[in-house]
């Protein structure tokens, strides 16, 4: 099969989304009395914040818009298959899929649908796509991936309100894989149910920290061994040059490194520091600036490691993607110069600095709207005149999507 | 081979561990009834007391994740001592 795509399959382009507007998650931290000492375990500047015109569905379109502005009309035809990942769901049974095809001018002859499995979704959305490109079954095809959510945490998620992030991450697959060429057939997977975190209803998030935690960490090490018994010779240390790794705080990312290291590695305390901030520490550059971006997440750690090493000759990045419930893989890829000529037209470091940065009296104003944006209604108006003044305008400003009305719970969107 | 794995020794891991961790923390302050998080430590000081334990202990077979029904210290050097008689 492989044959068939003999520059190999990957990532073709890939954008980020992290909200129309940004906290300063000290500022946060200070507004909530939370205990400053917490603060440096979770390593984190800013948050993403939505504004109320903001939903999956914007989120969604808004990450992925760039990247198809920037295709040929014939290119765009040949995008044969769109996967949302999301767990916000904005109807159970019509996918954010369906919305997100219509404005983003997709083919009626592309394939789409929605899936869930909490922060795994994406990769597995990626990992089948990607076994579709690679098939031949479609020589020349493409799939776009995006994973999009929205938080719904307040105060009473103490600690993990400062961590959540909301937007998306769009990736474009393809057989011309300028971003991320993926060494196919190297990935390990690891997944049982466990009752972790959840979203039971459109309003709550619910989670048992140390239960999420400890998961994690324990797929972390079955995956990577799953990984490493299907490719000849696996070494923590020298086979990867960086590690992207699912991040819903920059602090357990640091501690599932240590563990990693500590198991499989004779390094001592000061060796192991040293390697974090070499191969894991630039990945971690976005995340701090978005919190939390769920299935997401770990492609937003790719975008971080490509545009804050900018490396000069092809690097292998070990990729680490957990979901709650719980599903993880662990897979890997390879990066290089052109990744970084393929990000830079999408400036997501531009993007992410431009947000609107919101006082806290006007990030808990936004809240209680935002807190909205899944339940179910089956009409209401959204006065976007009076949160777009909140939008950075700037001459660069693409135009957003954003949600205008909901009519017999049929959602409308208009571009802003 | 060293001396036998009593509870006591044991405890005394995991009075290690923590006060590493921890710094704030005197080993006599660790009452069996406490549990991580009233002893102060967070989310990433709790996994980084446990793993360091694991290491100590040569558990590391031991998944995290069944030291998230685990309430205090006491019930903590219970389950430790059960899965170092079972090796």
């Amino acid at each position: 099969m492989a044959e068939r795509v003999p520059g190999g399959v990957g990532i073709e382009a890939i954008n980020a989304y992290g909200g129309a507007a940004s906290i300063p998650v000290l500022d946060l931290f200070r507004g909530r009395r939370l205990d400053p000492e917490r603060f440096s375990n979770l390593m984190m500047q800013e948050r993403g914040v939505a504004l109320p015109f903001e939903d999956p569905v914007t989120n969604a379109v808004n990450a992925a818009r760039p990247i198809l502005d920037a295709m040929s009309p014939e290119a765009r035809e040949r995008i044969e298959l769109l996967v949302t990942s999301s767990e916000s769901g904005v109807d159970f049974s019509k996918s954010i899929s369906s919305y997100a095809h219509e404005h983003l001018g997709l083919s009626r002859h592309c394939r789409f649908l929605e899936v869930k499995q909490a922060c795994y979704a994406a990769t597995g959305a990626l990992q089948l796509a990607l076994g579709y490109i690679a098939s031949g079954v479609s020589p020349g095809a493409k799939a776009l991936v995006i994973a999009t959510d929205v938080t719904l945490v307040d105060e009473s998620g103490l600690y993990s309100e400062p961590a959540m992030g909301t937007g998306g991450v769009a990736v474009l697959l393809g057989d011309e894989p300028r971003v991320m060429k993926m060494d196919l057939g190297a990935f390990g997977n690891y997944s049982y149910d466990v009752f972790d975190t959840a979203r039971p209803s459109p309003e709550i998030d619910i989670g048992d920290v140390d239960r999420s935690l400890f998961t994690y960490l324990d797929c972390l090490k079955h995956s990577f061994a799953a990984y490493g018994r299907r490719v000849d010779g696996v070494d923590f240390v020298s086979t990867f040059d960086y590690l992207a790794m699912h991040t819903p705080f920059a602090g357990l990312v640091k501690a599932g490194h240590r563990k990693m290291m500590r198991e499989l590695t004779p390094c001592d305390v000061d060796e192991i520091e040293a390697d974090f901030g070499r191969r894991v520490k630039p990945s971690l550059q976005y995340p701090s600036l978005v919190g939390n971006l769920c299935s997401g997440s770990v492609y937003l750690s790719l975008c971080s490691i490509i545009d804050t090493i900018k490396p000069e000759r092809s690097a292998r990045v070990g990729m680490f993607s957990y979901g709650s419930g719980c599903s993880s893989e662990f897979f890997s890829g390879v990066i290089g110069p052109e990744s970084v000529s393929a990000l830079a037209g999408l400036d997501i470091g531009g993007h992410l600095r431009g947000r609107r940065q919101l006082t806290f009296d006007q990030y808990v104003e936004l809240l209680k709207e935002n807190l909205r944006c899944l339940v179910p209604t089956k009409n209401r108006d959204v006065d976007v005149e009076r949160y777009l003044p909140l939008v950075t305008r700037t001459a660069s400003r693409p135009r957003m999507l954003a949600l205008r009305r909901v009519v017999d719970y049929h959602r409308q969107y208009e571009w802003v | 081979m060293g001396e036998p794995m009593t509870d006591e020794r044991i405890r005394g891991v995991v009075h290690q561990a923590i006060v590493r961790v921890l710094p704030r923390v005197r080993s006599n302050e660790i009452a069996g009834h406490l549990n991580l998080r009233e002893l102060g430590a967070d989310s990433v000081d709790r996994v980084e007391i446990l793993t360091s334990i694991l290491d100590s202990l040569r558990l590391q077979k031991t998944p995290l994740a069944k030291f998230a029904d685990i309430r205090n210290i006491d019930a903590l050097v219970a389950f430790l001592a059960g899965e170092v008689a079972r090796g």
